[in-house]
């Protein structure tokens, strides 16, 4: 089955964009991922990856049409496949796509919504699935450099190569430019804007997400020196928390209501969103929330900070969770993937420095928490062992406290199911107050 | 031992030779043989140099004839029995198949069938349907029969000398083709150990499987890929029944790719065989792209030169193949 | 009979023009096979061929009495019979040249020549392989109730073989209209007949299947057709089959690798002096069916024939390699 190439909508208010040229000539080859088109808006201009690796046929675009969103302009066709007539299109995407329903958009800076898997299975050979299999890393994580996307025991090779290779430490590190990355997944009803912990990326809801299923829109936001964020200077968490509710402000000015979730120094920032933007939520959830006591693991926060590599990442992550088995090898060098950049771990260890200075929480949201109008949950690991679960009882009488068994720091990662229960209940039953 | 070139006929018939000095419960047998020499000239002048009595031809009887062969090989003769083609085999299979391979296991391991069966194979001389096939791979779906088919003049002694000292029906597949063809051979007796395959190229990109003329092919079109940096390791197969697991698994493990090219009909061949082999193996994990089977065309051998150059593998297929393989284009 | 005839038999039977069309084409045998040597030796003709030169009054007069409908099954040695049982010399040559015009559209080659539509079934690579379907063809005239017959030919070295025997068995038991035609040349690729047959006569295999057998001079045409005669009259009178020892003689090698150790010089010239074509040219010219003159022309226009069909066949188009499988089974 060709996969359809659309114009898609990568700006909230967004009915139409100018295609400006392409980076592909019909009949091309284009690989998952790579620049396919750009496309103008009245605000920007964008660049399109390609959904799929393929032929491009039956390109009905050419540069300077104006196309309404969601239109289909061309098919990719899988080396091999038959390129017949031109297919119609699946599901013809109306023009006029109501701004509060955003589909698999884009949101600065540029990154497409992790895209639906296209099949279950993933094309390997064997000598690269043994190679993984004793490697340890999952496959998904990997892009082929095979025919069709095929991945080769020689791309299993470098990727090991490259988890194995000690990380250079550098203390220096400079700020970058540009706002927080947001990545948003479509769905129906009040979005839930997400915010995670320190050291974690958006990536880190991923359990999560699958536990709750697709159903609500997603609106994820990546720290300051995080994930797909910028590296910021920190000065305090006020400095902090100002970012997270500029980010916050600009991902939500399509809705009216959403729900907000936070997950330690993430929970921290949600409640200090919640105290200020309180009209806009409809509820606020808190997984083992910071800046409810000073105490804190700072140790191990060090520890995962200071990692070079897989090996010395392990042991601390294993802090986080309540059974060790839960952090495998694969899991920990794919944790290291993610924090390879010198310059990111150097930027963390800053913000370290002015958030948790003297292995003490230096902040302290308790009176934001004894403010709090929006429906509230705390949720707290039975066995976390970096920030204490007593500092929940500083909630007021209307928040409800839930620990999850058989938990440590990360309960949405180690038992995610009973955690999306929890969310799914406390999200409808806040709807269903506010309604 | 000294070596000199001589060609894979004449190898042959210094194995004939040897045999027939040497045990005197050796007997040739087949059409034509005698005087003629051969339908190619195989024979040539053994009738003249041990006479009718040991080098006889048969009338042009098949079926009995090798019958009569696996009678004489049950009750302690050593027959060495032609087929003017193999494809006559088809007349005689109730023989090899129902009989010869049958017996020692039948008899429960009371007899012993020391026969020979000679074979001239393949493709390339414009002889069309019924004198060109390549048909090992049915014999080597028979349990009790052993299949060779040697590709050099060297193992085409070695081998012949290899199936008289074994105590079971083997069939040796000679390659037309390759009767002209010189090379060393070594003088006096040795034996090319049956089961056995041969690195003919050593090489780390990719495993070529190959066998008799297509093992030249393969060697041909190794050598034009070397030139481009595509190093491929070229495996002389040499024994269809036994094949030889741990020299192809071993070489596929190193290579991660393998090929197999047989000028048998592809579908349901040696290729089918070599393939299911790696992938049923621990050499499976090592691939690293599909298996390909090069192997003849779906169809009979055909008359026009062209139709029968393309009805099988050529160097020039191989060499694209190969090269597709390598680059990860398959 | 008032007035006894002591002509040959063939003079007595046959019109004049049929035996003057039967002198024509044997020379079309002999003129086609040796244009077909010419060619193989300029490197037009792939692989090898068995020449029947010396045997054609075998093939002729085993052939003259039959229609379209009759079938026969031939040899590895079957130029003659193709072409005395009226096929197109040019076509025959296309396939030899390996082209689409030729009769097996360039798959099958000397060796498998055939012209299905005027009941020739076909050459055979096999050694006896034609003669269980020779038996098959007969089955389905019976069965069918055709009036057909099938002469089946086959060598001396055929009747060696265990299809032979199964087949002259069941021809017998079912009492099928199929004449076995055996042409003794004396030899089986080198294997005399002498060594390789119990029997001294192949004919005398017939008692071993309760049917008539003869042994006839196969370089004699009106002799040859005679027994044919005989056999296809007791075949459609549904009493069942015969086998014909025709003894003649291959003038050239087996095929085109024969290095001729097993037989003499001499025997071969002796045969050469017993030439079938002449033979039967002096028969009719001395009957008075042709004159000398008349024979030459006969004689010129085969050559001419043979030159038109060699041309037609080289300009002859050759099949698409694309095509390597097509045949292979019926065309949906
Ligand atoms: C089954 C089989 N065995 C052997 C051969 C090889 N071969 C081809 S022709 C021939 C001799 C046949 O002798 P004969 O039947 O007398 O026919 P002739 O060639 O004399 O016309 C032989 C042995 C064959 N083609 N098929
Ligand atoms: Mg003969």
């Amino acid at each position: 089955m060709p996969v359809e190439v659309i114009l898609p909508k990568v700006d909230m208010d967004m009915s139409h964009g100018t295609l400006s040229a392409w980076h592909v000539a019909e009949g091309e080859l284009v690989r998952q991922g790579a620049a396919l088109f750009d496309i103008e808006t009245d605000k920007a201009a964008m660049e399109v990856e390609s959904p799929a690796t393929g032929y491009l046929h039956h390109v009905t675009a050419k540069e300077g049409d104006r196309i309404a969103v969601g239109a289909v302009i061309g098919w990719l066709y899988a080396e091999g496949e038959e390129v017949g007539p031109a297919p119609a299109a699946a599901a013809p995407a109306p023009a006029e796509e109501p701004a509060a329903k955003p589909a698999e958009t884009v949101s600065a800076p540029a990154e497409i919504a992790a895209p639906v898997a296209q099949t279950d299975k993933i094309r390997a050979t064997p000598a690269a699935r043994k190679a993984a299999r004793e490697g340890g890393i999952a496959l998904a994580s990997l892009t082929g450099s095979g025919p069709r996307g095929r991945i080769q025991g020689s791309d299993v090779a470098q990727a090991l190569a490259v988890y194995r290779q000690p990380a250079a430490s550098v203390a220096e590190w400079s700020p970058q430019p540009g706002p927080l990355a947001v990545s948003t997944r479509g769905g129906e009803g009040v979005p839930l804007v997400m915010i995670h912990g320190f050291t974690a990326d958006s990536q880190s809801w991923m359990p999560l997400e699958k536990a709750m299923g697709r159903a609500r829109p997603l609106i994820r936001i990546d720290l300051p020196g995080h994930g797909k964020s910028p590296r910021r200077r920190i000065a305090s968490f006020a400095d902090l928390a100002r970012m997270l509710v500029e980010a916050f402000d600009d991902a939500t000015r399509a809705h009216d209501q959403v729900h907000l979730l936070g997950h330690s120094l993430g929970g921290a920032l949600a409640l200090a969103i919640a105290d200020i933007r309180a009209r806009k939520l409809t509820s606020l959830s808190l997984i083992a929330p910071a800046g409810l006591g000073p105490e804190v693991d700072a140790e191990a926060l060090t520890g995962i900070i200071r990692a070079s590599r897989a090996e010395s990442l392990a042991p601390w992550l294993r802090r986080l969770t309540a059974s060790p088995d839960t952090i495998t090898d694969d899991y920990a060098r794919a944790a290291m993937a993610t924090r390879r950049d010198p310059e990111l771990r150097a930027a963390q260890a800053d913000m370290a420095q002015s958030l948790f200075a003297d292995s003490t929480q230096c902040f302290d949201l308790r009176p934001a928490l004894a403010r709090l109008e929006t429906p509230a949950a705390i949720l707290w690991g039975r066995e976390d062992r970096i920030l204490p679960a007593r500092h929940a009882l500083a909630a007021g009488s209307e928040c409800a406290i839930h620990r999850v068994e058989g938990a440590g720091h990360i309960p949405q990662y180690e038992c995610p199911e009973p955690v999306a229960r929890i969310l799914a209940r406390h999200l409808a039953g806040a709807e269903a107050t506010a309604g | 031992m000294t070596t000199r070139e001589i060609s894979y006929s004449e190898a042959i018939r210094e194995a004939m030779a040897i045999a027939l000095d040497s045990d005197p419960a050796v007997i040739l047998m087949g059409e034509d043989i005698g005087t003629y020499g051969g339908a190619f000239q195989v024979t040539l002048d053994l009738i003249d140099r041990y006479g009718p009595e040991r080098v006889m031809d048969t009338p042009i009887s098949e079926l009995g004839g090798a019958g009569v062969a696996v009678g004489a090989a049950l009750t302690g003769l050593k027959p060495i029995f032609e087929f003017q083609f193999s494809d006559f085999a088809a007349l005689a299979m109730e023989q090899i198949v129902n009989q010869a391979a049958k017996l020692r296991y039948m008899l429960g391991g009371e007899a012993s069938v020391p026969v020979v069966f000679r074979m001239p194979a393949g493709s390339g001389t414009g002889a069309a349907a019924q004198h060109s096939q390549s048909l090992e791979a049915w014999f080597g779906h028979v349990p009790g029969l052993k299949v060779v088919q040697p590709s050099t003049p060297e193992d085409a002694k070695g081998l012949l000398l290899a199936a008289l000292a074994d105590p079971d029906p083997v069939l040796i597949f000679e390659h037309k083709l390759l009767y002209k063809m010189k090379g060393p051979v070594p003088e006096g007796a040795y034996t090319t150990p049956i089961g056995k395959a041969r690195i003919a190229r050593a090489g780390r990109d990719v495993t070529i499987v190959a066998g008799a003329i297509m093992l030249h092919r393969a060697l041909e079109a190794a050598e034009k890929l070397a030139a481009e940096g595509i190093d491929a390791e070229v495996i002389d197969l040499r024994s269809i029944r036994p094949i030889d697991h741990e020299t192809i698994l071993a070489s596929v493990r190193r290579t991660g790719r393998l090929m197999v090219v047989y000028e048998g009909v592809k579908s349901y061949g040696v290729g089918a065989e070599i393939s299911a082999m790696v992938a049923e193996s621990d050499a499976f994990d090592y691939l690293e792209a599909p298996i390909l089977r090069l192997g003849g065309a779906e169809a009979p051998i055909p008359y026009n030169p062209d139709l029968e150059r393309v009805a099988v593998p050529q160097t020039d297929g191989i060499e694209a193949a190969a090269r597709s393989l390598v680059r990860g284009e398959v | 009979m008032a007035d006894p005839d002591n002509r040959p038999f063939a003079i007595r039977q046959y019109a004049p023009d049929q035996l003057r069309e039967a002198l024509r084409r044997m020379y079309l045998i002999r003129r086609f096979e040796e244009g077909a040597e010419q060619s193989y030796m300029r490197g037009l003709i792939h692989g090898t061929m068995h020449l029947s030169i010396g045997q054609e009054a075998s093939a002729m007069a085993s052939c003259i009495e039959l229609s379209d409908q009759d079938k026969i099954t031939s040899t590895h040695r079957g130029h003659g019979h193709c072409i005395a049982k009226g096929a197109d010399v040019g076509r025959m040559f296309a396939e030899f040249f390996g082209k689409e015009t030729g009769y097996c559209h360039g798959r099958g080659g000397s060796m498998h020549i055939a012209d299905v539509k005027t009941g020739n079934l076909g050459a055979n690579g096999i050694v006896g392989g034609g003669i269980p379907i020779a038996v098959g063809a007969a089955l389905s005239a019976k069965k069918l109730g055709r009036p057909d017959v099938t002469i089946c030919f086959f060598g001396d070295g055929a009747n060696n073989e265990g299809a032979f025997h199964e087949a002259l068995n069941m021809a017998a038991i079912w009492k099928l209209p199929v004449i076995f035609i055996c042409e003794n040349n004396k030899y089986g690729m080198s294997t005399p007949a002498a060594y390789a047959t119990a029997v001294p006569n192949i004919a005398d295999r017939a008692a071993a299947y309760a049917m008539p057998g003869v042994t006839v001079d196969g370089n004699d045409f009106s002799a040859v057709a005679e027994a044919v005669h005989n056999a296809i009259a007791r075949a459609r009178a549904g009493e069942g089959p015969s086998l014909i020892e025709n003894l003649t003689y291959r003038w050239r090698g087996h095929s085109k690798s024969d290095r001729n150790r097993y037989r003499t010089k001499e025997e071969i010239e002796d045969w050469i002096a017993k030439d079938p074509i002449l033979r039967f040219r002096a028969e009719l010219i001395t009957h008075g069916i042709l004159d000398e003159a008349e024979a030459g022309a006969i004689e010129a226009a085969a050559a001419e024939a043979v030159e038109q069909g060699i041309e037609f066949a080289k300009q002859s188009p050759a099949p698409s390699v694309t095509d390597v499988t097509r045949y292979v089974y019926a065309e949906a």
